[in-house]
């Protein structure tokens, strides 16, 4: 016999994310961050309606400023003859792609690295989180620069996102351990131990529930990590130059045409906005989250 | 004092360990990629039409084999990437072709220092004490202004504030020039230094902005909140100590720590950023030249410029673990 059974069937999925539905109605941050967010979305998600025509060069005369004459030249047009608003539509929607990839990819990993290290313990432990310390010390993105200058021709949307994962992951991981090493601390989970709880279930039904919150919180942070590093990237050409991304809009328009200079402001400032927009919107929807779940930890991130 | 010397010790230990870990790293993650990177590089040379000497490019070749440590056996190739690495030769550069990477390094890594430190120590000063101001004065119009800029600055990398910056001052208001003139120091004149301001001001004002009104402002901030709901400030004010001596003796010191831990932290951030924005100005320090050999497909130069950043990062950080134990005793008796 392995003892009494205290917990039978599956895993309650909506108990893991009851904390963070519950969480933000009533905090101004959070509305002002949706209401700032989501004319971005909107936009970005137009883009499933953007013409054929919206690639090729020279389809529209270059340089219009804006007009409200059609969508088309709502925001004007670009040096070589594109729409601004359907590129800017797009550019929205494919930065969005990379981040969501990342953040699948990298603050799972974070996460899942972060329970194995903080929930063994010992020699496993140590390994993990030296590992992890290595990778902190790594300035990121000269990191990602010179890989993304080998893969330069092969880049597309999601070998892009694998490279951002591969600095953006120990973050998450520290954080997730701390936490993770902090619960096994409280009475609970020996009890559950003793009581012939596997593992698995530990982790999912007592340990993950608390963590969720703060993996929302590392998630939205890697979706302003994975957007700033390829504008990053891009400013030095290193991002997909054939696509548009927030990033590349910036490059071709301020770096590559010199739109500023010449005065083309319909073309360079939407890019930017949206960044900034995007920027703040994020940050104050996973500080109200923060705020949330540990009120004395107003300051993190 | 041996005790001070052991702590010392244990943190250059340390420091030489996170460097070769994260060489090994790079070597690895390098080693991985599943394209040759020597024969990208030469082809990206020949691609761009310049006539080279067959001779000077076997040379090239081969330097580039070894330095990427793609000859031998693996332990070998292992081996010979940390001598490059540790030994900071990477050979010729191929932008400038016979010119070794060092020198051009050489060339542009006092002016990227010069705008780091400048730029960091101010941030770091200023932020900290409107942080601290803005706490003190909680609930006034001044310190809600503050706030609500510092939350839109905060998550902002550098260079997107340098963007908008860009906007600004050179599309609105031309007061700057956008692209650097390059400056050469031959000798100091008025003209050589108003040339420098010039070619600093930009770059230095947004990542000053950023981090003095983002991190430091906000993290400062909250941490004298904290301390002043905490008991012994209260019962410092119960006694009757005069308010000054509270801020400074009670709040002051005790916001060091954290905020110079924090500072050791965001070095990486910082340095990075900086690259990218140095590159978006066209400001002639390491990210102007990083820019270059991305665009000329300069690998030698580029992971010059990357392990010269982990040293960079690494230091600092050894450097404000030294100074730790000067500021907090606590750490100095352990």
């Amino acid at each position: 016999m392995r003892g009494v059974r205290i917990y039978r069937g599956a895993i309650r999925w909506s108990l893991l994310l009851k904390p963070v539905f519950s969480m933000t109605k009533e905090s101004v941050k959070f509305k002002a961050g949706i209401v700032m967010l989501v004319p971005v979305l909107i936009l970005g998600l137009l883009s499933i309606f953007s013409p054929i025509y919206y690639k090729s060069w020279y389809f529209f005369p270059k340089d219009l400023p804006p007009s409200l004459s059609s969508v088309d030249l709502f925001l004007g047009t670009t040096s070589n003859g594109r729409s601004v608003f359907w590129a800017t539509s797009n550019a929205i929607l494919n930065s969005l792609v990379i981040a969501i990839l990342t953040t699948l990819i990298a603050s799972h990993l974070g996460l899942f690295i972060g329970i194995i290290a903080g929930y063994r313990g010992g020699l496993i432990d140590r390994t993990l989180m030296f590992i992890t310390d290595s990778f902190v010390v790594i300035p990121s993105l000269p990191l990602l620069i010179i890989l993304s200058m080998l893969l330069k021709e092969y880049l597309t949307l999601p070998l892009l996102s694998i490279l951002i994962s591969i600095t953006s992951w120990p973050w998450p991981a520290r954080q997730v351990r701390a936490i993770v090493v902090s619960l096994r601390e409280r009475e609970y989970i020996p009890i559950a131990m003793l009581s012939g709880l596997s593992h698995s279930k530990i982790v999912f039904k007592e340990i993950m529930p608390h963590l969720m919150g703060w993996h929302l919180i590392n998630a939205t942070n890697t979706v302003l990590y994975a957007i700033g590093s390829e504008v990053g990237l891009s400013i030095l050409g290193l991002s997909i130059l054939s696509e548009d991304t927030l990033g590349t809009m910036i490059y071709w328009s301020i770096l590559g045409y010199g739109a500023l200079f010449r005065g083309i402001w319909w073309w360079a400032s939407p890019p930017i906005i949206i960044t900034i927009i995007i920027f703040t919107a994020l940050y104050l929807i996973s500080t109200s989250i923060a705020e949330k779940i540990e009120p004395k930890l107003r300051w993190i991130r | 004092m041996t005790s001070f010397l052991r702590y010392i010790v244990i943190r250059v230990f340390y420091f030489f360990l996170t460097i070769f870990t994260a060489f090994s790293i790079t070597y690895l993650l390098l080693r991985l990629m599943p394209v040759n990177a020597v024969e990208n590089a030469i082809a990206q040379i020949t691609a761009q039409g310049q006539v080279y000497d067959p001779q000077a490019l076997i040379i090239l070749r081969r330097q580039l084999y070894e330095l990427f440590g793609l000859t031998g056996s693996p332990i070998d190739q292992y081996l010979r990437f940390l001598r490059s690495v540790f030994s900071l030769d990477f050979g010729p550069s191929i932008m400038a072709f016979p010119t070794p990477v060092m020198e051009l390094i050489h060339r542009a890594l006092p002016w990227t220092i010069g705008l780091l430190l400048f730029s960091v120590i101010i941030s770091w000063v200023v932020g900290n004490i409107l942080g601290i101001l803005s706490a003190i004065k909680e609930g006034s119009w001044v310190s809600r202004i503050l706030q609500g800029v510092a939350v839109t600055l905060h998550p902002l990398p550098y260079y997107v504030f340098a963007l908008a910056l860009i906007f600004l001052f050179a599309y609105l208001i031309p007061l700057f020039p956008l692209t650097g003139s390059s400056v050469y120091i031959e000798r100091i004149s008025i003209d050589v230094i108003i040339g420098i301001i010039r070619n600093a001001t930009l770059p230095a004002l947004s990542i000053i902005i950023v981090s003095a009104l983002g991190w430091w402002f906000l993290s400062s901030r909250t941490l004298t909140i904290r301390m002043l709901g905490e008991d012994y400030v209260e019962y410092a004010i119960l006694r009757g100590i005069p308010w000054r001596r509270i801020y400074r003796d009670y709040i002051l010191k005790n916001i060091m720590m954290p905020q110079i831990t924090a500072l050791g932290l965001a070095l990486g951030t910082v340095f990075s950023g900086a690259v990218i924005t140095e590159a978006l100005f066209a400001y002639p320090g390491l990210g102007i030249l990083l820019f270059r050999a991305v665009s000329t497909g300069d690998f030698p130069t580029a992971l010059g410029i990357v392990s010269l950043s982990i040293y960079g990062v690494a230091i600092g950080t050894l450097i404000l673990d030294i100074i730790y134990p000067l500021i907090d005793p606590r750490v100095r008796h352990r």
